[in-house]
Order: C-alpha cells, then structure tokens, then sequence
C-alpha cells in the first residue's frame, strides 16, 4: 500500500477507495439476499420498469432498499459517535455504550415488551406501533442527560465524573433490564432476546421515517465538533485557550452521540462494535486529527454494517443470522489482529 | 397496523375455508406441532421448507429450515417460493407475515392455546387448509379417543398426584415450569397438580425449592436428547420420585407441542406417576 512519510495513507485514495467499497456492500445489499432475483429484474425495479418477477418490485423497494439504508444510516451514527466519545474522553475505550446510552435505550424497549399488558398500557395504547421506538430514543437520551446532570457541578462538567456515572447508570440499568427480564413470560423472554441481538431484519420506511432525521441530523451536526475534538487531544484546558467554549462543546458532543444512538437503537437494537472498532481503523490508517475521523468514521461505519448485513442475511439462508452477532464475530478477531499488529510494530 | 394485519388473517382463513383458491403445492410451515400434523395426514410431499421447531418427524432434517418461529425471515420464506405459510399465534414478527401475504402467500396463523381441544382443532383447521378434511377427522377421531381413555385412567386415581416438571432447553439452562406455561397445562391436563408453587412461567431452577416441592413424579423436557445431566442436579437425584423410578425424561416438543402426539405425552406422563397413594406414602 502507498504510505506518506508518517505512515499514513494519503486521504484521497483513501476516500475513493472507502467510496468503492460503499458502492460493493451497495450492490450486494441490494442484489443478494435469500430470494433469488435476476440482475435484469433489479435493474428493471431500480428504473421503474415492471420486472418479469412479480414480486421484484417488492423485495427490492419495501424490504432491501429501505434496510440498506437503515443499516448505512446506523453504522454510520455508530462509528461517527464512538469516535466523538473517543475523542471527548480522550480514551480509546469509550463507546457509545460507555456512558449508558444503549443502555437506557434497551432498558425502555424491554420495559415496554415487558410491561405493555400492565404497567404500560396506558403507553403502548397511546404510542401504538412506535410505542417500542420512542420509549427506546427516549431511554437513551434521558440516560445521557443524567449522566450530564451527575457530573455537572458549578457549569462545569468533569469528564472522568461523566465516564464513572455513566459505568453506575450502566450497572443499573443492566439490573433493571435483567429483573424485568426474570418477570418476562416466556414469549415475552424470547422476543427480547432477539431485540437485544439488533436486527436490521424487520426494517421498513416506518422506521427510517422514524429514526432518520434525528441520526440525519446527528450527522450534520459532527462536523462541527472536529476542530474542538482535535484541540480535546491537547488536553481540556487547552480547548478554552483556543477560543472554542468548553461547555458548549461538550454539550453538543453528547447530545449529538445522545440523539443519534438513540434513534439507531430504538430502530435495530443492540448493535456492538461498529462504535469501537471503526474510529480506531480510521485513526491507524488516516490520523488522528478529527475532521478526517469523523466524516471516514461515519462512511467506514456505513459501509461495514452494510456489508456485514449483507453476509448475514446470506450465510445461513433461508434463515439469517442477528445482525449484533455477525458484527462481533467479524469485529472481534479483527480488533484482536489490529491490537496484535500494533504490539509488534 | 395490528388490526389491518388481523384482518388479513382473517380473510385469508375464511377463503381458505371456502376454498377459493386450489390446494397449496408449496407449502410451508412454522410450528413444531403444525408440522408433524401435515405428516400424520400424509401430506408432506408438499412442504418445501419448516422452522426450526420442527424437528419431528426425523424426515424434517432434508427440508430447509427458514429460521425460528418467532424471527421469521421475509426473504427467506419468500425464496423458497411456497404459496402457504401456516403458522401459528406465536410466528413473529408480524411485519414479515402481513409481508408475506401481500407478496401473494396464504398465511395462516393457528391458535397455540394449551388444550386438548385446541389441540385437535388444530388438526382441523390444517386439514381444512390442505384440503385434507376426511384424513383430519380421521386423525382428530383417534386422538380424541385416545384422550378420552387417558382421561378415564386419570380419573380412577385415589389421590391428588404433584408433578415436578423441569425444562432443560437452550442456553437457559434448567428451569421449573411454573404456572402459564405449557408444561402446567399439560399437568393439569392429565388431573394432576404443580409441584412447583408460587412460580410463573419458566424460571431458573432453585436447588432447594427442588428439593421442597416433594413431588410424586418429576418430568424432565430436554430439547436436545441429553442435555439434561443428572451428575449436575444432585437435588432432583435425591428426590423419592426420582429413587423409586418415577420419572420421565423426554423431548420439549414431543412434552410441550400440543400436537397430534398430546396423547402419547399424557400417557408418558400419567405413567410416570405412582399408581397409588400408598406408594408415594412410602416418602419419608
């Protein structure tokens, strides 16, 4: 491969090669899946033409355009929120799950699986069919605003104190998930198991209609923060010097990571790895500075949940494979081998 | 959205019932019992895939199998091309069955409640659905029979017989089945009681509750043969049931499916029981 001189890949090779790899996992997300579909009747749908397929139009428009793009819309929230975190806490470990995020997200969904025929009626009537989603975007976010409030003292916000409540908030809302899970029913047991596995099996428009905006404009929102991360690199009190507000930096870094990940879980679930493993390649291969991590965080992260969305649904087919498991199994070696490399170099 | 998918099932059942459309040739199913019962009516040439709950008959392992009931894959049902999908209330998610029917599947969704009744209603409505009405009532005839003469059985008791029922199934390791649970029903069916008291649904097992229910018989679903080991469970193995060979260990399905083998299961478990009082009277 052709390095700079710091050992770096160039950044617009990079890009045009990240580009080609979305447009790969692109076309083996639209074009495989467990039902068979001649490229002609694709092509066909993709024009607007009527395919020879009867069923092509909706396989293609209503069941794999709408997962393609829900599965690159949540990578990519993923991979652009862990390396905000990573950057924020300026620890390699942070993830979205780290300040209890996903975590508060899963504790609403299941409370509302669980719940729903009694504590929650009320909800679930009211809400009806978003009832799961809302409750999961507003478990995450009001777990994030907690963990704010914890370590907010005086108008300013200690960061080690942000990490340490959201471990705590973490612990308990892992307790109460698992107490609610001893009083599931048995079916109730089993469809959260599947929902904490993450799965982009069910997706439809619905749930892009539901979650896209806010991780839209998450997104939107990160480019923002990647001249103040780069200054957080130097340390934090370095940051005010710089003329950027210290506060307000860290309020939009948490309610971006707040209302993207919140979204993505109420809309797939729990869904590992994409937040931890995706800024770190982007670090090793482009640098560290963020207004290169961010956006190449956010692309990688789209592109690898896509294609590890495409393998899933194939491997085991008829039947799939929850998207959550696939993304540790590759994620997990692959980290491995990362760290591994790293020791040697 | 809930009712607009009710209302889908509902039609597709009474068109069925009328039989407007001709006789499904690719047929699918998802339910463990659903599936044995399309066997037992000699209609198995026309399956071309099943769930993972169907292991039963052993034949089951040359179909492809679409994935769990309760995750039920769009594309993968849909790739095997099948113009019927039954299924039962516990087939999910709901978004890939209404799916499936307005890609041009029948789906068919079948009460999974836990009584004999439901049980051979099944059996009729599969028989409806294939066309296989004669084989059904046939089908239905002897079960029931065979459930009466059970029932009979059950009835001469001179005591109220406990039941210590144990599931050993998935990851979630041993579980007592406690009430709401189709092991309870099955129990219950046979005019027995739970030895398990005071638990609902399915819940990891307490050693000493194990040892405290002091049932007449212990019943042991496993849903891979095996998987229970008796070296692990030193309070199942010193309950008197256990001792004087009142016992049972048997496959979920074959115990818990409700379906054309509910009287085998009753029998299985009604002679795992003491035939009389006194016998159980014996424990120390």
């Amino acid at each position: 491969m052709i390095r700079d001189h710091s050992g770096r890949l160039p950044l617009a090779p990079a890009l045009l090669l990240l580009g080609a790899l979305l447009a790969v996992a692109a076309l083996a997300s639209i074009g495989s899946g467990a039902y068979d579909l001649a490229l002609m009747d694709i092509l066909k749908v993709v024009a607007g033409r009527e395919a020879s397929d009867p069923v092509a139009a909706m396989v293609v428009l209503e069941v794999r355009l709408p997962r393609f793009l829900l599965g690159f819309l949540v990578g990519a929230v993923l991979g652009v929120s862990g390396a905000i975190l990573q950057g924020l806490f300026r620890n390699p470990l942070a993830d979205p799950g780290l300040i209890g995020v996903s975590a508060g997200a899963s504790l609403a969904a299941i409370a509302v699986i669980v719940l729903g025929g009694t504590a929650l009626g009320g909800w679930v009537t009211l809400a009806g069919q978003w009832a799961l989603p809302l409750a999961a975007f507003a478990g995450g976010s009001g777990t994030v605003i907690l963990a704010w409030r914890i370590a907010s003292r005086a108008g300013q916000t200690a960061v080690a104190t942000l990490l340490l409540a959201g471990i705590a908030i973490n612990a308990v809302a892992g307790a109460a998930t698992g107490l609610l899970t001893f009083y599931a029913s048995d079916e109730e047991l089993r469809s959260l198991t599947f929902w904490t596995m993450g799965s982009l099996g069910h997706a439809a428009w619905d749930d892009l209609v539901l979650g896209a905006p806010f991780m839209i404009l998450a997104l939107m929102a990160a480019p923002w923060l990647a001249r103040p991360l780069d200054a957080f690199l130097l340390g934090e009190s370095v940051v005010g010097h710089l003329g950027y507000r210290t506060a307000t930096v860290k309020k939009v870094a948490i309610l971006v990571v707040g209302l993207g990940v919140g979204a993505a879980v109420a809309v797939s679930g729990l869904i590992g790895f994409v937040g931890l493993v995706v800024p770190h390649l982007v670090r090793q291969l482009l640098g560290a500075s963020h207004r290169v991590v961010l956006p190449v965080s956010a692309l990688m992260g789209g592109t690898l949940l896509v294609a590890a969305d495409a393998i899933a649904r194939v491997v085991v087919a008829p039947a799939e494979l929850p998207i959550g498991l696939m993304m540790s199994l590759i994620g997990g070696p692959f980290f491995l081998g990362l760290l591994m490399r790293r020791k040697v170099m | 959205m809930r009712l607009r998918w009710l209302l889908f099932i509902l039609i597709g059942l009474s068109l069925a019932s009328g039989s407007v459309f001709a006789e499904p040739s690719r047929l699918v199913t998802a339910d463990g019992a659903i599936t044995e019962i399309v066997y037992r009516l000699g209609q198995e040439s026309r399956l071309v895939g099943v769930d993972t709950t169907s292991g039963y008959p052993e034949q089951t392992a040359e179909l492809p199998k679409v994935g769990y009931l309760r995750a039920l894959p769009f594309e993968g049902v849909l790739a095997l091309k099948p113009d019927m999908l039954i299924t039962s209330e516990q087939a999910a998610p709901a978004r890939n069955l209404e799916r499936l029917a307005r890609a041009g599947v029948r789906v068919a969704q079948l009460s999974s409640r836990w009584t004999a009744e439901a049980a051979l209603e099944r059996i009729l409505s599969v028989g409806e659905l294939l066309g296989a009405t004669e084989e059904a009532r046939a089908l239905v005839a002897g079960v029931e029979a065979d459930i009466r003469r059970i029932l009979q059985n059950t009835g001469n008791r001179d005591y109220q017989p406990r039941i210590l029922f144990i599931l050993a199934a998935g990851n979630h390791s041993v579980m007592l089945a406690g009430s709401d649970t189709a092991a309870n029903a099955l129990v219950e069916l046979i005019g027995a009681e739970n030895a398990a008291q005071g638990i609902k649904g399915y819940k990891p097992a307490n050693r000493e509750a194990i040892l405290a229910s002091r049932p007449d018989a212990v019943v042991i679903a496993e849903s891979t043969p095996g998987q229970f080991d008796i070296a692990g469970w030193p309070e199942v193995e010193r309950l008197e049931a256990w001792q004087s060979g009142h016992r049972l260990v048997a496959d979920s399905m074959f115990l818990l499916g409700f379906g054309p083998r509910l009287p085998e299961a009753m029998a299985a478990l009604n002679d795992a029981l003491p035939g009389q009082r006194e016998i159980a009277a014996n424990d120390p």
